[in-house]
Order: C-alpha cells, then sequence, then structure tokens
C-alpha cells in the first residue's frame, strides 16, 4: 500500500481512513450491508425518539429489556481484552502479543455498543448532560449507575488510546516506550475487572430483585466474560487469518482456546451452583429462577432460550475442551460462535428480564421485543462490529508494514 | 509483576473501603422509628390557614382526645325530617298518611341473627328528638357516638384515638373527624358489596 | 374552595416573567431570537408570536437546573414558564405551586387491613387527583384481593373487578412507602430523586434522564415509567398543581406517588386518604405525638412490607 510520504498526526489521520475504507467488492458489500442494518436501526430510532419508549416491548413491569440485557453481555466483551492484555504484558507472551491490539479493538467495539445501548434505553437522551459533573449533579459515589458511567468511559478512553498510540509510533517505524504506555496497561487490567464487577453490582446491589441480588453474580460475570470475549476475539481472529495477510499463528489460537476452555468451566461450575441454590430449597426467590428454567402461571417465554442457551453452553465448552482437529479454524468457529451464544442469551435476557419477573408484587407478564426494538438493537450491533472493522484494518496494515521495516 | 498485584489488590481494597464506609455514612441517620420516638412534643398546626374552613358543619365532640377537644361533623342537618317531634306528637293520623309517617323505608338490618334491634333500642321512647341510652339518658342526635359506644366500645376507643373512623379532608388544622353516622346507616351499619370505583391496572401495557 | 390556600398557591406569571433582572433578561431575548430563527429556517421566515414565545420558553426551561439547586426566584420563574407554556400548548388555566414543606412535619400513612373493602374509590381519585396518564391507564395505588391466612400482598390477586368486599378475603393497598432509606434515591444517577424534609420522596422530573434504575431498585413497585406521552383530557385535568406533584408529566420520566404534595403542603388529606369511604385510611404527621398516625403506631399492632429490607418506610398496616 502507498504510504503518506509527509508523516505526523494529519498524515496518519488520513492513511488510517484510507486504509480502513479500501478493500476488495466484497469487503465494500460487507460495509454497505453493516451501513443498511445501521440506517435501519436509526429509521427505528427516530420513530422511538418521537413517540417515546412505548414503541418497545418493556413494561413498568419488566423496564429493562433488550437495550439493556445487550449492554450487559457487551461490557463483558469488553472486559475480556484483559485475558489478552495479561498474558501479552505480564506473562510475555509472545504469540498473544502479536494480536493483543485486535483484543483491544474489539473491547472499543464493545464498549461503544454498550453506551450506544445505554443511550438508546433512556427516555430523555437530550438531557444526558444532567449526569455530566460539574454542569450536571452526578449522584456519586451513591449511585453504581455512575460509577458505570466512570469506568465505562475510563476504560475506553485507555483501550483506544493505548492502541492508538502503539500504532501511532509503529505507524512512524518507532518502538513504542515502554513507561509512556505500560503504566496504562496495567491500569487497564484492573480497569476491566472494575467495569465488569461494577455493572455486576448495578444489579447485585438491588435488594429489590432477589434474581439479582446475589454475591455470585460479579465472579461469575467475570467468568462468562472471560469466556464469551476470547471467543469474539476468536472468531475476529479466524476472519483475519481467512480474509487478510496478516499472519495469525496456530499457537494463538491453542492459546486462547485453553483460555477460553478454563474460564467456561468455572463458569458452569457457578452457573451449576446457582442452580443448585434456587432449586433445592425453594423459596419465595427462586421464582425468577423458575420462571426462567420453567415457566411460571403458564408464562414459559424464556424456557426454550434459556435451555438452549444452556446446551450451547455446554456444547461450546466440550468443543473447546476435546478438540481432535487440533485448532482446525473452522471447528473452533462453530465453538466459538456456540459458546458466545450460549453466553449472549443466558447473560443478556436470561440474567436481566426474569429479574424483572415476577414483580416485587408477585405479578407475572411476559416480554416480547417488538420489531423497532429489535432493529434498535441490530443497528447498534452493526454500528460496533463497523466500529471493529474500521479499527482493525489500519491497525493490521500498519503492524505489517512495521514488521516489514524491522525485518 | 507482584508488586503490581499487591498494589493493585491494595488500590481495590480501599475502594472498596471508601464505597462501603460512605453508603454505611448514608444509612447510618437513625431509623425513622427513633425520630418518631424523639419527637414528643406535640406539634400546633394551627397556623396552616388553607386547613380551615370546612364547608360542613360541625359540633363541637363531648369527649376528649389527647386531652384536648375536637369536633364531628353534624348528623341533625343531614336528617331529613328533624325535627321529629313535629310528627311524633299525640295526634292521631290518617290511614292515608300511615305510608309517611310509619318509616316504612327503614329496613333494619343492625344486631346478629334474630336479635334485630327494635327502633326504641336507640330511639329516646318519649323524646323523640333524642336517642336514649341503655341507661335512659337522653342523647344529641350529633353526638350519637356516645350511644354507639355502648356496645362498640372497641370502635368508639379506636375512633376516639383516630385508628377508627375518618378525620374530615385535612390533617392539620382543628381535629375534625366523622361521626359514626357519617359513614354507617344507624339501621343497616354494615358496608354493602358493590361493583369497585375503577378497573385495576392493566399491566401489560 | 377557600381562599386562603389560593393566596399560598398561587403564581402571578406575568409579574415573575417580567421582573427579572435585565442580565437575564437580555439571555432571554437572545435564547427566544436564536429559537425563533432556527424556528424561522424550519417554517420558512413566517414564524407566529406564539409559537417564538414557545421555543424561547422551552429553551429556557430546557438549561434549568435541579429543583433543589434553583433558588427561590428561580423556582418562581421556571413555574412562570410552566404555568404559560401550558396555556400556549393547551389553552389551559393552572396553577404550579412550589410551597416548601412545612417545618416539624414528617408525614405517614397506616392503612387498616380489617377495614378496607376494595371499592377502589382511592384510585380513582388519586387518578384524577394527580393527572395520571389516561391513555396507559397509570395508576399509583393498587389493591390486592388477599385469602385470610396470608398477609403477603404478593399473594393476593391484584386484578380484581366483581362485587366487593367477597366473603372471606380482605384488602390490601400497595403505593410508595415513602422510605426513609429509599432504595430508589440512591440509585438515581443525577439526584433527581429525592427525600423532602418533610419525608416526601419526589422526582424533579424535567431532570428525569429516564433511566429506570429506580424503578429497578424499589422492592414495592411504586414507580411508573411514562413509555409514552402522557394524555389527561382538558376537562379532567387537575389544575391545582405542584412542580413536584401533579403537574403534567412528560414522555420519557419517571413519576410516583407524591402524598399528593400539592394538597398535604396545604393541610389537607391525600386524595386517597380523603376519597376511602370506609376509613381504612389514615395520614398524618409522624413528628406530632397527638397525631393519628402517632395513636395507630403506639395502640396497635402495626407491620410494614418487606422491612427485612432496611428501607424503613413510612407506611404501616395495621389490624384492627
Amino acid at each position: 500500500m502507498i504510504t503518506n510520504p509527509k508523516k505526523g498526526i494529519s498524515a496518519f489521520i488520513s492513511d488510517c481512513a484510507r486504509w480502513s475504507l479500501s478493500g476488495g467488492r466484497g469487503y465494500k458489500i460487507y460495509l454497505l450491508a453493516l451501513l443498511a442494518v445501521m440506517g435501519a436501526g436509526l429509521f427505528s430510532y427516530v420513530k422511538q425518539f418521537q413517540e417515546g419508549l412505548i414503541i418497545t416491548g418493556m413494561s413498568d413491569i419488566v423496564s429493562w429489556g433488550l437495550y439493556i440485557s445487550n449492554f450487559t453481555f457487551f461490557v463483558g466483551v469488553a472486559a475480556a481484552a484483559v485475558m489478552l492484555i495479561v498474558p501479552a504484558y505480564i506473562l510475555k507472551d509472545k504469540d498473544l502479543h502479536e494480536v493483543v491490539i485486535i483484543g483491544e479493538c474489539v473491547a472499543v467495539g464493545a464498549l461503544i455498543m454498550c453506551l450506544m445501548f445505554i443511550t438508546m434505553d433512556m427516555g430523555g437522551p437530550l438531557k444526558v448532560w444532567h449526569m455530566i459533573p460539574g454542569i450536571g449533579l452526578f449522584n456519586w459515589p451513591s449511585s453504581i449507575l455512575t460509577w458505570d458511567v466512570l469506568v465505562l468511559n475510563g476504560y475506553l478512553a485507555l483501550n483506544s488510546l493505548v492502541p492508538l498510540y502503539i500504532l501511532y509510533c509503529n505507524y512512524h517505524d518507532r518502538e513504542p516506550v515502554g513507561w509512556k504506555y505500560k503504566p496504562f496497561v496495567f491500569l487497564s487490567i484492573l480497569w476491566a475487572v472494575s467495569i465488569h464487577m461494577t455493572t455486576a453490582f448495578l444489579y447485585q446491589g438491588l435488594p429489590a430483585r432477589p434474581f439479582w441480588n446475589n454475591p455470585l453474580l460479579g465472579p461469575r460475570f467475570l467468568a462468562s466474560a472471560f469466556a464469551a470475549g476470547p471467543a469474539v476475539i476468536m472468531m475476529v481472529l479466524i476472519a483475519i487469518k481467512q480474509w487478510s495477510k496478516y499472519p495469525v499463528d496456530i499457537q494463538i489460537f491453542f492459546k486462547i482456546k485453553r483460555i477460553i476452555v478454563v474460564s467456561a468451566v468455572i463458569n458452569l461450575l457457578m452457573l451449576f451452583s446457582e442452580i443448585f441454590k434456587e432449586f433445592y430449597t425453594f423459596t419465595h426467590h427462586s421464582l425468577s429462577a423458575q420462571y426462567l428454567f420453567f415457566g411460571l402461571d403458564g408464562h414459559t417465554s424464556l424456557v426454550p432460550w434459556i435451555w438452549t442457551a444452556i446446551g450451547l453452553n455446554i456444547l461450546g465448552t466440550l468443543l473447546f475442551a476435546f478438540d481432535p482437529t487440533k485448532c482446525n479454524p473452522r471447528y473452533l468457529m462453530v465453538a466459538a460462535i456456540s459458546l458466545f451464544t450460549g453466553i449472549w442469551i443466558e447473560k443478556g435476557f436470561g440474567l436481566i428480564i426474569p429479574g424483572f419477573i415476577p414483580s416485587p408484587m408477585g405479578e407475572v407478564v411476559d416480554y416480547t421485543p417488538t420489531a423497532n426494538e429489535i432493529l434498535i438493537t441490530l443497528g447498534v450491533l452493526a454500528t460496533g462490529v463497523l466500529v471493529v472493522t474500521l479499527l482493525i484494518k489500519p491497525a493490521l496494515v500498519i503492524l505489517i508494514k512495521f514488521k516489514e521495516a524491522k525485518t | 509483576m507482584k508488586k503490581i498485584f499487591l498494589r493493585s489488590g491494595l488500590f481495590f481494597l480501599v475502594l472498596g473501603t471508601v464505597l462501603l464506609a460512605s453508603q454505611a455514612l448514608m444509612a447510618s441517620g437513625g431509623s425513622v422509628m427513633d425520630r418518631i420516638h424523639a419527637a414528643e412534643e406535640p406539634v400546633d398546626t394551627m397556623g396552616i390557614e388553607s386547613a380551615h374552613h370546612l364547608p360542613v358543619k360541625t359540633v363541637l365532640a363531648q369527649e376528649s382526645y389527647q386531652g384536648g377537644t375536637f369536633r364531628v361533623l353534624a348528623r341533625k342537618d343531614s336528617i331529613m325530617r328533624f325535627r321529629c317531634s313535629v310528627c311524633h306528637t299525640d295526634k292521631k293520623v290518617l290511614v292515608s298518611d300511615g305510608a309517611l309517617f310509619t318509616h316504612g323505608d327503614i329496613v333494619i338490618n343492625h344486631g346478629r341473627g334474630n336479635d334485630r334491634l327494635a327502633c326504641i333500642a336507640c330511639h329516646d321512647e318519649k323524646n323523640r328528638d333524642f336517642l336514649s341510652d341503655a341507661e335512659g339518658k337522653q342523647i344529641d342526635f350529633d353526638h350519637s357516638y356516645q350511644l354507639c359506644g355502648q356496645c362498640h366500645f372497641r370502635q368508639k376507643r379506636d375512633w376516639l384515638g383516630g385508628a377508627h373512623g375518618k378525620r374530615e379532608a385535612y390533617w392539620a388544622g382543628e381535629r375534625v373527624v366523622r361521626n359514626c353516622t357519617s359513614c354507617h346507616s344507624p339501621h343497616s351499619p354494615a358496608f354493602e358489596t358493590k361493583m369497585p370505583a375503577t378497573y385495576s391496572l392493566p399491566l401489560d401495557k | 374552595m377557600d381562599s386562603s390556600a389560593k393566596k399560598e398557591d398561587e403564581m402571578k406569571p406575568t409579574d415573575i416573567l417580567e421582573k427579572k433582572s435585565t442580565r437575564r433578561s437580555f439571555m432571554k431575548n437572545l435564547s427566544i431570537a436564536a429559537a425563533a430563527g432556527s424556528a424561522g429556517l424550519v417554517t420558512g421566515g413566517c414564524v407566529s408570536l406564539g409559537k417564538s414565545e414557545e421555543m424561547g420558553l422551552k429553551w429556557e426551561e430546557y438549561f434549568k437546573k435541579n429543583y433543589r439547586l434553583m433558588t427561590q426566584e428561580e423556582k418562581d420563574e421556571t413555574v412562570a414558564r410552566l404555568v404559560r407554556l401550558a396555556k400556549i400548548q393547551n389553552d389551559a388555566d393552572i396553577q404550579i405551586s412550589n410551597q416548601e414543606p412545612r417545618e416539624n412535619v414528617l408525614y405517614g400513612y397506616a392503612f387498616n387491613i380489617s377495614r378496607c373493602k376494595g371499592y377502589m374509590d382511592c384510585v380513582e381519585a388519586c387518578v384524577q387527583e394527580n393527572n395520571l396518564d389516561r391513555k396507559s391507564k397509570t395508576q399509583y395505588i393498587r389493591l390486592f384481593e388477599m385469602d385470610s391466612g396470608q398477609l403477603d400482598p404478593t399473594s393476593g390477586d391484584g386484578k380484581y373487578f366483581h362485587e366487593v368486599p367477597v366473603e372471606g378475603k380482605f384488602y390490601m393497598g400497595v403505593q410508595c412507602f415513602h422510605c426513609e432509606n429509599a432504595p430508589c434515591i440512591k440509585a438515581c444517577p443525577t439526584k433527581a430523586t429525592w427525600r423532602e424534609p418533610d419525608g416526601i420522596v419526589v422526582v424533579d422530573y424535567d431532570w428525569c434522564i429516564g433511566c429506570r434504575y429506580c424503578l429497578a431498585a424499589c422492592p414495592y413497585w411504586g414507580r411508573r415509567f411514562n413509555w409514552g406521552q402522557p394524555e389527561v383530557p382538558k376537562e379532567e385535568m387537575n389544575t391545582k398543581q405542584h412542580y413536584l406533584g401533579n403537574r403534567m408529566r412528560m414522555k420519557g420520566v419517571m413519576e410516583k406517588c407524591t402524598f399528593c404534595v400539592q394538597r398535604t403542603r396545604q393541610g389537607k388529606l391525600p386524595a386517597c386518604a380523603e376519597a376511602c369511604p370506609t376509613g381504612s385510611r389514615v395520614f398524618g404527621n409522624l413528628l406530632d405525638p397527638n397525631s393519628e398516625i402517632r395513636y395507630v403506631l403506639k395502640n396497635k399492632k402495626v407491620f410494614r412490607f418487606k422491612e427485612e429490607l432496611g428501607t424503613d418506610p413510612k407506611f404501616w398496616y395495621f389490624i384492627d
């Protein structure tokens, strides 16, 4: 590829923009498809903006739905970048160091989705300045939601600035200076744990909802995130291996696979522990779990979903644990998709919606997302995928060029 | 590397402590029961001007409430053919006026089973402008609680205190409560069954 | 109604709008001009005076502070703007009070479960008094028909509609309990909901961003969200409103029972307590040892719903 002869920030930006958009016909179609989905989402959002959240399937009983479910899940995906950062920077693993930047790009995409989902879910998005400290009122430290705002934005900053610095250096054929970014890498490790724990505390701290008011929620969030997140990263890596020139070593897949297996097994163990607690002595507080797993008062809308999720969870874990193909990308793709989907269902609406059912007054209603709601969700997902793509494309170009220059 | 983990652990510990301490601080305001028990001085709400001027007629009750006076809604104004002594004289009555004069519209459903109360169980036999209690003491219609309280002494005790019956319009200002007969028909005191005033909330949007 | 109530209540919108300092009026004119300009772009230059005034008022409303941070002057100004906006938009003549809490008053509520007959007059009165959305049929109060042998409303039937009372059943009302240690207040990220000194938990509708975290945090389901634009027919609207109480809400904000702040701060009973035909609802000042509510707490066996959650609600149930 042609590099701008001039160097500096403007050259860096223009080159990155060019590289991120250049590609074959397939790539163009892929981008257009994403834009189309985003357009549909935007159209639905305009409608929601005008008419209010009444166009969603949410009600006063199930007051959070698809948006917050996806938000919760993608916080996990964002946090999972740490599973590459720890081995790469702390354990000095050479293989994973090659791809750590991809993990960070995925994290940025996931965080942007999170922030968008939160915005979509707000009744007064124009009033969001009420939350900005200084001009608004920030209920910190009392409200866990304010903690979440802080940690999400902080993590977004860390995860975009560190790779940006590294790429910027590499773009100028320099090695990044360790002391300039390493402290932030270590900070981001702590921060990754904190974003997911804080998001768990958002739910865990509510005695009003016994389904969430459970000390295992935070740790289980982490375990499932460290399984689902690397699964996403693995899918991205397989795609990169398939469609780009960037070398992805088989060792990388092997190592990520090992991370996934350990996390997924811990996740399943904790899931079992929760199920045991809910059903061995069935209490008043187990009603939500009963609604989720078996249905309550004839309302069974989540039952097929959760059993599919558990099935996919176990299947994915087994596929990763016993890999007869020795890291065949296709095999891994199937395993990653099944685990990802399983955790997405289980930790997304499998976690959020039963928390509201039955209501604190004992009522059971079903929640079904409307077409508009689904379109908006898809639009946000497409935006996330687009962001990840547009970040990874130039990053890979810069990394390849830097490697070539070194050798 | 170990240092970093040590420090990070410490950082989280401090963070957690700060969070918990701040929460504990906020919760340490003491329960509302402590505040209630600590409040022993009567509060004068007579200054709330908007809580004066009831549009209905009241009379000073002949009982005391927490050592002070209170008012009850007047009854006599709402009795259509008061004063009773206008009709209840020794004059003879024409048969044609009988339906009007015999209170045929009144059904007594007061008292358990076959022990329905008779009219003169409450109304004074001699002076129809008054009620009379079991000892024959005349009781004004406006102060019927004195009569009802003979049997319903528990309800009367609660009513005097404020756990039975209700205040009229204002929580503040002079205490004005409803009379027994404001809510209960004296002849058929139980509440009737009826359809609710409205539907309850539809839960699925 | 009595004239004294009006005296405390009434705002003179025009006075306040005119009484502003020069700097503020300059700002206002500027913002009206800006708003008019932008409106002009949309409508092609032909803007009626009313429209531009509306835009200007809305513009100023958008940038106003949280109610608790406003000075008395600012409170009066926003009230004047809201009254004017209601006139422009709906041709409605409303009064909005910003009456402060009274000193030495802490409101409390007691509910007699052996007296309530389930007539639901309270619910109806609440809907009328508080301008609750007729379109989505919002209700703050819920009544549960309960089987004997149970005391937990979650086991009751909250959807009954038949002749009441039914033999062998009893009725239990639930609404916002105005907790002293309210989880909703703790949850709100913008301090848009708080407990007033007289114990009433209120929402600043204009400050609420609609995240619904408070709804998730409330163990009593005491909060309602405006999923769409709430609607109240003009002829049914209660025009005696309070900034923190029954003024018209907008879409995308939370609302809740305010113990009828517009009434109670004037010494009146909440609409539910006044409407109750059975005297099951006792309301009063918890700090006054001579109040009825204190009599109930002292002389009756009372309990609070889900007390184990540490919310410290100011709503007690009692039995004759």
